[in-house]
């Protein structure tokens, strides 16, 4: 509930809810394989009304079977089995409340036959049955057939509350449409194309990688211009190296047989920022770049794993998830090399590349420093702050890297001597 | 035409039978704009209330006159809130009272003394001036000088006033909403109003003690405590109530089926004390708008029910009473105070079922 985004649309939805003292529940559902997974969300205060005693102690048979027989799903006339994963009591902030103390409850609906997972009667009616005037807002947050990934894409699918003229709380009827497998994969698509997109530490780490990849090395020095052909069978070779390596560490992770801790990795990718911003500056490993790319390939696909882990897909989704969410990410990928390698090929024919080169070197280990702070530390320091505000700007600065190469492409031919 | 004959009384048939429902119903119940002139020249004073209406907007500059005078529209009407002012919402409408010169504000008082009882404390103008004062009073506490104070209430004409047209008088802001609707020179509509205070305790400001909430909050008690145990029993809800039920946006939502005790079975003390209570939210207005409203609700009285829940002090959280007639409906509630640690505060809602807006 931190997510200022879901506040807003939650205010955007629940109109007159607003007007109540307290924020009333959300309810965020999530379609699994065979099941519907949710969490239930509300301010511990509002549960206490409605029990009419202290909460104490949450994780007690009389919470279970109270959040069992107040959430129900029910399809064909059969009722469902709700089971209480866990309860957590967390405090949360509110944009009118303040601060207040907020209970989690999660739980699984399994319905007695799978067909009817999508379509069904949600009767949920937790603290409503007794506080009148609370209600309960329902969103999907997952659904991988119908693309849906987080609650931020998605419209509520409705308000559980109080029916005043009749007096009584309605179930919400829940029609989420089929779906399909094909919406589900052009979604994983998406995704991996976002994660580079959005991602600038990735981002970042490529295209420092690439920085020297159209030169020579001589005498432990960059020196000057491969070749066109040269050049573009090097990049190649450092991307797909790249891209063997995270698609390794992908599979393995999102399969969830081992799980890679977020920080360490987080941490490992901002090294390696730095250690290609070191060999764009001195080439550090020359003609081994194909092994450092597969290795670090390996730390950034830990790091595209963790978003399809938290998915929690069967197994024929979660096959064609990774397809399609390194599919995205390659697509991606290749859009930045096409839209940028031109321009870098043509500046490295020129003395003045040097600059360039360094100059980026010298950008990317800052920030990869800025990283290594951050991450360690836990909180973001100026530079990284001020990375994340640019960040945004980066096509400006493939525009820049333009207009330099075509300046420097009127210019006198000068090969780069060091 | 052999058939002519079957088509005339095919059409004088239903005609007169229209015609003989038309005489012997209600007319009230079907009449969408029921009118106060059955011997009682409600808003009498309309012709006043317009001359003080020109009178305060020739005071404004263009700019405060655009804010003011808007169209009617429904839209407009229902753009009333009990929330305090945050960034985007609630979506009032209207001049700020914050943005009034002395001249321009005693114009705005003149309006409402001539539109609400000007005399008595802690109702009608009092009432409206201590929710002020009370607004200023979380603003000091809270610091929130942009969501809470006197200055962040806001005056609409929604339609131009004439004693013709139809217009609204719409005022509003924290814990209170006034809308007076006119139509063919008639109060059509005093409702929804909305009326609540935080803190409740005692304020004092310009050395006068406000405390606008406290003849409601007695009134209530005073119901409460007449009921015999049975009674008691009879009206009390099994719900539990943290705020009203009929609220902004919760326009035209009555139950079908009113609950709790009929007012019937109550003796003529307890009807007085109950008469009382609304007069509490009816007495805010003029004299005359007060006389007609309240003929309505003592006619009504037997028909309308009685509800309560929670402790019945009206004092702690959750305590809740209705009122729910055929026409009348009022609702108090008293919740957790937000910014006084440890209080309570009321939110309270009196609707017309047939003339909120003016029937529009």
């Amino acid at each position: 509930m931190r997510n200022y985004c879901f506040l807003i649309a939650f205010l955007l939805f629940a109109g007159d809810l607003a007007a109540h003292p307290m924020p009333g529940s959300v309810v965020k559902l999530s379609v699994l394989n065979r099941e519907i997974r949710g969490v239930a969300f509300m301010p511990k205060i509002e549960l206490e009304n409605a029990i009419g005693r202290p909460v104490g102690n949450l994780n007690t048979p009389f919470f279970t079977r109270y959040f069992t027989s107040h959430i129900r799903a029910i399809s064909g006339g059969k009722p469902w089995k709700t089971t209480i994963d866990k309860i957590l009591v967390a405090t949360t902030q509110d944009s009118t409340v303040g601060s207040y103390d907020e209970v989690e409850v999660h739980f699984l609906m399994m319905p007695p036959d799978s067909d009817n997972l999508r379509n069904f009667t949600f009767d949920y009616d937790v603290i409503i049955h007794q506080v009148v005037t609370h209600s309960a807002i329902v969103f999907v947050e997952q659904d991988w057939k119908n693309g849906v990934r987080d609650d931020l894409t998605t419209r509520p699918l409705g308000v559980i509350k109080l029916d005043v003229p009749t007096g009584k709380i309605f179930p919400l009827e829940v029609r989420l449409g089929e779906g399909s497998s094909w919406k589900g994969f052009m979604s994983m698509v998406s995704l991996g194309m976002e994660h580079i997109r959005e991602g600038t530490d990735h981002l970042l780490f490529l295209l420092t990688l690439l920085l020297p990849a159209t030169l020579l090395v001589k005498r432990k020095r960059w020196a000057g211009f491969w070749g066109v052909s040269h050049s573009l069978r090097h990049i190649v070779k450092i991307v797909t190296a790249f891209t063997i390596g995270h698609s390794i560490t992908l599979i393995i992770g999102s399969t969830g047989i081992v799980h890679f801790p977020v920080k360490p990795i987080e941490i490992l990718i901002a090294v390696s920022i730095l250690v290609s911003a070191a060999h764009a500056f001195r080439p550090l490993f020359p003609g081994k770049e194909l092994f450092i790319a597969a290795g670090f390939g390996l730390i950034h696909g830990m790091a595209f794993a963790e978003s399809l882990v938290s998915l929690d897909l069967d197994a024929g989704s979660l096959a064609l998830s990774i397809l399609g969410f390194n599919l995205g990410i390659e697509l991606m990928q290749l859009l930045i090399i096409v839209i940028t390698i031109p321009w870098l090929i043509i500046l490295s024919r020129n003395r003045t590349y040097k600059e360039v080169r360094v100059g980026g070197a010298i950008f990317a280990g800052i920030a990869a420093v800025a990283w290594i702070i951050e991450r360690v530390s836990g909180s973001p320091n100026s530079i990284s702050s001020a990375l994340q505000a640019i960040s945004g700007s980066a096509y400006g600065l493939l525009f820049f890297l333009a207009i330099l190469a075509l300046l420097s492409y009127f210019k006198k031919n000068s090969p780069e001597a060091d | 035409m052999k058939y002519s004959g079957l088509f005339y009384l095919g059409i004088i048939l239903p005609l007169s039978v229209a015609g003989i429902r038309e005489l012997t119903a209600d007319k009230l119940a079907h009449d969408p704009l029921p009118r106060f002139s059955s011997g009682h020249p409600a808003a009498s004073n309309i012709s006043s209330i317009v001359k003080l209406a020109d009178a305060f907007k020739a005071t404004l500059s263009d700019d405060q006159r655009a804010l003011l005078q808007l169209e009617y529209s429904k839209s407009n009407a229902v753009r009333w809130s009990n929330f305090p002012q945050m960034a985007a919402r609630p979506n009032r409408v209207g001049l700020t009272l914050g943005s009034l010169n002395t001249v321009q504000m005693t114009a705005f008082k003149a309006l409402m003394a001539e539109a609400m009882d000007a005399q008595t404390v802690n109702e009608g103008l009092s009432e409206l001036e201590g929710v002020r004062v009370a607004d200023d009073t979380i603003a000091r506490h809270t610091g929130q000088s942009r969501s809470f104070g006197s200055g962040i209430y806001f005056i609409a004409f929604l339609g131009t006033p004439s004693t013709s047209g139809l217009w609204e008088l719409q005022y509003g802001g924290h814990h209170f909403a006034f809308a007076d609707t006119y139509n063919n020179g008639e109060l059509v509509g005093a409702t929804p109003s909305f009326r609540g205070v935080e803190p409740i305790v005692p304020m004092t400001a310009n050395g006068k003690v406000y405390q606008p909430m406290k003849q409601e909050q007695d009134a209530f008690i005073a119901v409460l405590n007449s009921l015999s145990e049975g009674q008691k029993t009879a009206a009390k809800l099994s719900g539990t109530f943290n705020d009203i039920l009929l609220g902004p946006g919760a326009d035209g939502r009555f139950p079908n089926t009113p609950q709790g005790l009929k007012i019937s079975e109550l003796n003529a003390g307890q009807q007085q004390l109950i008469l009382k209570a609304i007069e509490t939210y009816v007495g805010d207005l003029d004299k005359d708008t007060k006389a007609a409203y309240m003929n309505r609700y003592k006619t009504d009285l037997p028909g309308t029910y009685l509800a309560f829940s929670g402790s019945g002090s009206m004092e702690q959280i959750s305590d809740y009473i209705r009122l729910d007639g055929p026409r009348l409906w009022l609702e108090y509630n008293t919740q957790v105070s937000r910014d006084f640690r440890g209080a309570t505060h009321p939110h309270s809602v009196w609707r017309d079922k047939k003339t909120d807006y003016g029937g529009n």
